[in-house]
């Protein structure tokens, strides 16, 4: 954690508001579907049958002679989970494994935020043995801390798909933190999957430096998760590689997008308080940034 | 060991070279490095050419090195040398009309001639011969020409031996040297031995006095009778018809002079000119006669005296020791032309000895002059005077077999590694 301070000290006082209302639940920070109890008055509706009567606004049918309902907007937490992919392609480049680390500073940057807007924060990632560790969301202190801890003890290897545990998540709200390399279709379907009901789902594409801008010497690239295949990457294939790569990430971004979900692509030598901020900003204000 | 062919070793060096330099920037398959995103790369084999500080493929290296310098080897014709320690000498002597006594020539030939040696004998030409073959002869000496022959005598008998030693057994006058001789000297790549005999006194230059058989009244004859030139046993003979065979055999043997003058058109074999003209002149290197001279024939030999529009009007042949000497020149019964003063000068050079009708020059050389043609340093080595041309080396057939078996398992070993590739 010690690491973690700086960027933790970044994101105080950094929100992650809900994409749209969430159900109804204990009380938080995020619009809830569910029109309450609560001070913050929104509007009256006649009453109808099967309504509280103790909801009814009496000065108001004094006045009218009509039965009105006084309505207010209720706020409820958005339970959030962190998936986070540990793949060997994660642990690129093998010397700094930015990938990696930029993954988990993302991760606890965004349960510090999650979890300082009251939401309860968990996380799920492949541990060393290749099961699938999750953390359920808490709220309680010192879950932050308990995160680090989890994803501390994972370690970039294997090739284990995230789909089905992101079909398995139940939280309101997901973040996957993946470089897509691995099961991206199944990833996507799963995600679909999760916002068709009703979830919200955050996707944060890790890509190396090295990946967007390989070395101009020759080499024969290996792909970490696939020995077997192997492509010599010189002169001649650069070009062709960086279309190839540009072309693809463009089209994972429309096609998340699409689906309902939040595409941001996070580059590996980019600040990671940066980067959250990108990540939990408003749809509005990401365009507006983006345009900016 | 020697190579017949040095050259093609230094050209399968240079092509180890290069092959080595291939080998450096060779078609290698570059280290694998991993690369997340690396199924986006285009395929494309995974071979390229690239530079590296290591040799790739070192024992196909080994192989192709192997191959290319049995193959020079083969080309380049390995000989090894069957006598070691060896000198073999090559002793030209000089019979020409320098040497004042021929016996001395031969008792210093027989003083250095061992078995085994070359003994070449020369005048104005030079060949091999043997001791009891060495006579004197009247002709000018050449030692350019002993020299080339030297030349090749050592490259018959070079690979047989490890040295050669050259020894000159003359008494080495001026007029045996000649411009081209420093020049031959040199191709001959050693020291040489040289026996300095005693040089003949030229005669006074008196006058060579002429013997015949013609009449007194023949133009020629008159001519030289009133010059004084006629005489009894002498050196030189004056034939005016057709050469009898006793004449060329005392011109063959005795390396005298005959000059071979016919009077009248009958008197010669000589081939008839297709236009048979008159000139105005004739010129020899003593003087010129001016009048009306008929051209019948076409003589063919080294000129000695001319026409004046420059063809040959009397011209020498050698005939073993001696000479026979063709004058086309033919005199009107009539005319007094061979009784005026021009005549005198005229014929002189038609009675010089054999070998040039010019000046002779037979002074000694001093030693400076002969320290060139001495040289100095080694003996010449065998090998450096070999006729390569004629060589063969007995490894070639094993060497190109060997290169051709190293190739067949080049192509097996890059066939394997392709293979497992």
């Amino acid at each position: 954690m010690t690491d973690l301070g700086a960027l933790l000290d970044s994101v105080r006082g950094v929100h992650w508001p809900s994409r749209r209302a969430v159900a109804g639940g204990p009380a938080g920070t995020h619009q809830s579907k569910m029109r309450g109890t609560s001070a913050e008055f929104t509007e009256f509706r006649l009453y109808r049958q099967g309504d509280d009567p103790r909801r009814i606004d009496w000065r108001l049918l004094a006045r009218s002679d009509r039965a009105y309902i006084r309505l207010a907007t209720d706020r409820a937490v958005l339970p959030t989970t962190l998936l986070v992919d540990a793949s060997s392609s994660m642990g690129f480049p093998l010397a700094t494994h930015a990938k990696w680390q930029l993954a988990r500073h993302l991760a606890i940057g965004l349960a510090a935020v999650a979890h300082a807007d009251g939401d309860p924060i968990g996380v799920a990632v492949h541990d060393d043995t290749g099961s699938m560790r999750i953390l359920p969301p808490r709220t309680r202190r010192g879950v932050v801390s308990e995160i680090a801890r989890v994803i501390d003890g994972a370690e970039p290897d294997g090739t284990e798909p995230l789909a089905p545990t992101l079909a398995a998540l139940r939280s309101p709200r997901i973040a996957v933190i993946t470089d897509l390399l691995g099961d991206a279709e199944e990833l996507l379907r799963a995600a679909s999957v999760h916002i068709v009901g009703g979830g919200e789902v955050h996707l944060v594409h890790v890509v190396a430096r090295e990946e967007l801008n390989p070395p101009k010497r020759a080499l024969l690239a290996a792909d970490p998760e696939a020995p077997s295949l192997q492509r010599l990457l010189v002169d001649a294939t650069r070009r062709g590689y960086l279309e190839a790569f540009g072309e693809w990430r463009a089209q994972m971004a429309r096609r998340w997008r699409a689906a309902g979900a939040s595409y941001v692509e996070v580059a590996s030598d980019e600040e990671p308080a940066r980067a959250v901020r990108r990540i939990v900003q408003p749809p509005a204000l990401a365009m507006s940034g983006a345009r900016a | 060991m020697s190579w017949l062919l040095p050259s093609a070793l230094a050209i399968a060096g240079i092509g180890a070279i290069a092959a080595i330099a291939l080998h450096f920037i060779a078609r290698s398959r570059p280290l694998a490095e991993p690369l997340p995103t690396a199924r986006f790369i285009p395929e494309r084999p995974v071979h390229a050419r690239m530079r590296s500080i290591k040799l790739s493929d070192v024992p196909l290296l080994l192989l192709r090195l192997a191959a290319l310098l049995a193959l020079g080897a083969a080309v380049a014709g390995p000989v090894f040398a069957g006598a070691t320690g060896t000198v073999t000498r090559v002793i030209v002597a000089d019979r020409s009309r320098a040497v004042a006594n021929i016996d001395e020539v031969r008792d210093s030939v027989r003083a250095v001639l061992r078995a085994g040696d070359v003994l070449i004998v020369f005048d104005s030409a030079a060949s091999v011969a043997t001791l009891d073959s060495l006579r004197a002869v009247s002709l000018v000496g050449s030692v350019s020409a002993a020299l080339a022959s030297a030349i090749r005598g050592a490259a018959a008998i070079a690979p047989r031996t490890d040295s050669l030693e050259l020894v000159i057994v003359s008494p080495l006058v001026s007029e045996e040297l000649d411009d081209a001789t420093a020049h031959i000297r040199a191709a001959w790549p050693g020291r040489a031995r040289l026996v300095r005999t005693a040089a003949a006194v030229p005669a006074a230059a008196g006058v060579r006095r002429v013997e015949t058989t013609a009449t007194a009244e023949d133009p020629v004859v008159a001519g030289l009778a009133l010059a004084g030139l006629l005489g009894p046993r002498s050196d030189v003979r004056l034939v005016r018809g057709r050469v009898p065979a006793g004449d060329s055999a005392w011109a063959r043997d005795s390396g005298h002079v005959l000059i071979h003058w016919p009077s009248t058109d009958e008197s010669s074999l000589w081939p008839k000119r297709p236009l048979i003209d008159a000139i105005g002149g004739v010129a020899s290197s003593g003087g010129a006669m001016v009048a009306r001279f008929p051209r019948l024939w076409v003589i063919d030999g080294q000129a000695i005296a001319r026409w004046a529009d420059g063809e040959p009007a009397a011209v020498e042949r050698p005939l073993g020791n001696g000479c026979i000497r063709d004058v086309a020149l033919v005199f009107d019964p009539a005319s007094d032309a061979t009784l005026r003063p021009p005549f005198r000068e005229f014929i002189r050079p038609l009675l010089a000895p054999c070998g040039g009708g010019g000046a002779r020059d037979a002074t000694p050389l001093d030693s400076a002059a002969v320290a060139p043609l001495a040289g100095s340093g080694a003996l010449a080595a065998g090998a450096s005077l070999r006729d390569r041309s004629a060589e063969r080396s007995r490894w070639t057939p094993w060497l190109l077999f060997a290169a051709a078996g190293l190739l067949i398992l080049e192509l097996a070993a890059r066939r394997t590694e392709k293979a497992t590739a």
